[in-house]
């Protein structure tokens, strides 16, 4: 019943209290979860039945991601990234959150990138529930926490917690799973190296076309390093924004192929909350300092292609993916230190971006793959200054090749090149990076998403 | 069974039209109804009307959709639900269940199911978990009636190395070897408890689902022992010879002639073979044939020089004569291990070539003919 009563209040006001979202989703879960009617359990089997042994304790698996690292240039890949014509590394985000000790990209020689500790199991009849904790060497991040439920009606599902935000199939993916060592670049400097990874709630809805079709919709917190970035502090001149901060919508959609073949489309968007704090060497007390508050909106879409002849050992198997991002940013100049800017202020700094990859793997022989992968980011690289200044910038570029032997379903070493230019301030700075990839899975059998 | 996962969908199409129709039975008829559906609704309301009222009439309701993840699974429910129940695979004959994708297309197959049947014993690990989560198709999830594990109702080979079990070893399946269902006892095994799943799904139509089990186990044995065993005594009484291991004294006793699949391995029996993976134990036990060794050192890797030379070091030795090995496998390393021992190489599969209900009677009849050569 409780929808019906939350569901009124919400369209009455432009916008919801905190309060009432909380409540809202609340009654939304209870009545969608005690909406399935429970069944009694399946029969018996026979007496000759062979039944597994009766284990109530989680699955937990471990996986162990290492990586050698060497690169080639006149300056670090990680230190580009942040002055990326365009895609400047405000690191206006929730800095104390994530420590901005935290080293970015990969050191020199030998790097433990994580090891991943997965425990998954049936909460109870109406939920399953997995947590993911991804150790590093200094420290552990939790990279998903999530309850799903298990019998809502209709082809919906609703999932609570922290988890990966199926915005793109890639950021929906663990390392592990990636086919290469690294995120395609546009998703690394858009949604961060950790990808879209935040507290919230998704629903999505499988629908019951003669086709696959899924769409979904999420709420997140906005925690992200540097997208939907939050920074309101005290003594910030930032408003607080406490409510969730992102909206965010997806579509995945594939035709029923006959054989071997697979293809999926996939659509989404977010909108949300953006700040930023560009603080001097003096901090908040800077002359040069000032804040910008606004909203920031992405857009984007991928393609994949997958034939998985009827070979053992994944010859012959062919992946073909692209993706495409957009973001603009749409920030007021809130707050100047220097009383010169003051005229400034209420203007604002819209700033839009893109990039795309394309990459394709294939197996060549039994176990063995080799990729390629080809990027482009700053198709569209502009800013307009609260000044009303506009500025474009060069794109940058990067291609990669890898090739990698899965020697059984639980190991894998991969070797890849990256060659890079990467357009900065200072000019094109070409870079040559290679990996060398151990990834060593223990426990129990994982599942691979398509 | 792509044609059935289509016929599946029309029928599903022509419901979902609102027509209150409800298909009975097969893709053409549901085909018609929705050709009618689309020329004009008022002018073919009265024959819809007509249509819906002869089908109620009839009182035969919509045929219970039941996805396997396996070809010979899908056979065998095909068999015994017979005009009841329409059916498909999520893998198809020529396909390794084991290391199939989770693809959309297998989603789409879950979220229409009434009933899930799996081989089970991890044999499907890699993506069955991933498809019924995604299918939101509350009907199939594990403990409910919808769904059946199918190695819970057959003895499972253990196949537990000496010592503490580990990956060291393969690809193990800590919970058995899932080939069980080339073993004819345990696809007999499996019929009833497909028979039975169908009649507590679906309490009105029992007796034609029990009925079912019984034609499928019948015809079996009939294949397995042959009509004069079967005249002497009732299968279930060979069966049990059999399993016991007494089925060719207890013949000898009765002075019956045995016929069919016993009767045309009894050459064999006692002969050695190779195996590319440990797909056809079960057969192999049940039939008195002895695998010496397989290709893959372990489950799952593929074969090297040192394990291959061993291999034929031991067929040599023991004059072993045939590799059998399934279509999925590559082909290389037996061709070169037969080439060196002048054995012969046997391609066939493990699995039911498709979902036709007599399907399940051709691939043992397959396995046998590629075991006894040209």
């Amino acid at each position: 019943m409780s929808i019906f009563v939350s569901l009124p209040t919400l369209s009455g006001r432009r916008h919801a209290a905190p309060g009432r979202i909380g409540l809202l989703l609340g009654g939304l879960i209870a009545w969608l979860v005690t909406a399935a009617p429970l069944r009694a359990a399946a029969l018996e089997p026979t007496s000759r039945g062979n039944r597994p042994a009766v284990n109530l304790n989680p699955n937990i698996s471990v996986v162990v991601d290492g990586i050698y690292y060497h690169e080639q240039g006149d300056e670090p890949v990680r230190h580009l990234l942040e002055e990326l014509e365009g895609f400047g590394h405000v690191h206006g985000g929730d800095d104390h959150a994530h420590g901005h000790d935290h080293a970015h990209g990969f050191e020199e020689g030998f790097n433990l990138r994580h090891l991943e500790l997965m425990f998954a199991a049936d909460v109870d009849p109406y939920f399953k529930g997995w947590a993911i904790v991804a150790v590093e060497e200094h420290g552990a991040e939790l990279e998903e926490a999530v309850i799903q439920t298990t019998g809502l009606p209709g082809g919906l599902q609703l999932k609570l917690g922290k988890f990966f935000s199926d915005f793109s199939r890639q950021n929906a993916m663990h390392a592990h799973e990636w086919n290469f060592v690294d995120l395609p670049l546009i998703n690394q400097l858009l949604l961060g190296d950790h990808g879209l990874n935040e507290k919230g709630v998704q629903l999505s809805w499988l629908a019951p076309t003669p086709f696959f079709l899924t769409l979904g919709l999420e709420v997140l917190q906005g925690d992200n390093e540097n997208l939907f970035a939050y920074v309101a502090e005290e003594e910030d001149p930032l408003p607080e924004r406490d409510d969730p901060r992102v909206f965010l919508g997806w579509a995945k959609v594939a035709p029923l192929l006959r054989g071997a073949h697979a293809v999926q489309l996939g659509l989404f968007g977010a909108r949300g909350v953006h700040q930023e704090a560009h603080l001097g060497p003096d901090g908040a007390d800077d002359p040069g300092s000032h804040w910008l508050d606004g909203h920031q909106t992405l857009a984007g879409a991928d393609i994949v292609y997958r034939y998985t002849p009827p070979t053992a050992y994944g010859h012959h198997w062919l992946t073909l993916e692209g993706g495409y991002l957009f973001r603009e940013k749409d920030i007021e100049l809130l707050a100047h230190n220097n009383p010169e800017r003051a005229p400034l202020l209420g203007n604002s700094l819209i700033s839009k971006q893109d990039g795309l990859y394309v990459q394709g793997t294939y197996g060549f022989l039994p176990r063995w793959r080799a990729g390629l992968r080809g990027e482009v980011v700053g198709l569209t690289n502009s800013d307009r200054k609260p000044d009303g200044a506009t500025e474009s910038h060069d794109p940058s570029y990067r291609a990669s090749a890898m090739i990698d032997w899965t020697l059984t379903e639980f190991s894998r070493l991969r070797l890849q090149v990256n060659r890079g230019e990467y357009e900065t301030h200072e000019g094109r700075e070409a870079v040559t990076e290679g990996f060398v990839q151990a990834v060593f899975s223990l426990g129990a059998h994982g599942a691979h998403r398509f | 069974m792509f044609s059935k996962t289509s016929e599946a969908l029309v029928q599903r199409r022509a419901r979902d039209r609102g027509t209150g129709f409800q298909p009975v039975l097969h893709g053409q008829e549901a085909h018609a109804t929705r050709g009618f559906a689309k020329a004009s609704s008022s002018r073919f309301l009265p024959l819809l009307l007509a249509a819906a009222f002869s089908v109620s009439a009839r009182g035969a309701p919509a045929p219970l959709r039941v996805v396997t993840t396996i070809p010979d699974l899908a056979a065998i429910a095909a068999a015994v639900g017979g005009q009841a129940v329409t059916v498909t695979s999520i893998a198809q004959g020529h396909e390794n269940p084991h290391f199939l994708q989770a693809r959309p297309t297998y989603i789409v197959q879950a979220r229409d199911a009434d009933l899930w049947i799996r081989a089970g014993a991890e044999l499907e690990v890699g993506w069955e978990p991933i498809v019924l989560d995604q299918a939101r198709n509350r009907r199939i999830q594990p403990g409910q009636p919808g769904f059946l594990d199918g190695s819970a109702h057959v003895p499972v080979l253990r196949e537990v190395p000496e010592g503490p079990v580990s990956r060291a070893q393969g690809d193990v399946h800590p919970s058995g070897n899932p080939h069980y269902l080339l073993d004819p006892l345990n696809a007999r095994a499996i019929a009833r408890a497909i028979g039975a799943r169908l009649a507590a799904l679906r309490p009105e139509q029992a007796a034609q689902f029990e009925a079912g089990a019984d034609a499928f186990v019948r015809e079996l044995d009939r294949r397995l022992f042959g009509a004069d065993a079967l005249a002497a005594a009732p299968g279930d009484a060979l069966a049990a010879q059999l399993e016991a291991g007494t089925l060719d004294d207890w013949a000898a006793r009765q002075n019956v002639t045995l016929d069919g699949w016993w009767a045309e391995l009894a050459p064999w029996r006692g002969r050695q073979l190779v195996t590319f993976h440990k797909s056809f134990t079960y057969f192999t036990q049940r039939f008195g044939l002895e695998v010496a060794s397989e290709l893959e050192p372990v489950p799952g890797v593929p074969p090297g020089p040192a394990h291959l030379a061993r291999v034929m070091q031991r067929m040599q030795d023991e004059q072993i004569g045939l590799i059998l090995m399934e279509p999925f496998y590559p082909r290389k390393p037996a061709d070169f291990v037969a080439a060196r021992t002048a054995a012969r190489v046997a391609v066939v599969s493990s699995y039911a070539p498709d979902t036709q209900p007599e399907a399940y009677f051709r691939l043992i009849e397959a396995i046998i003919a590629a075991i006894k050569g040209p």
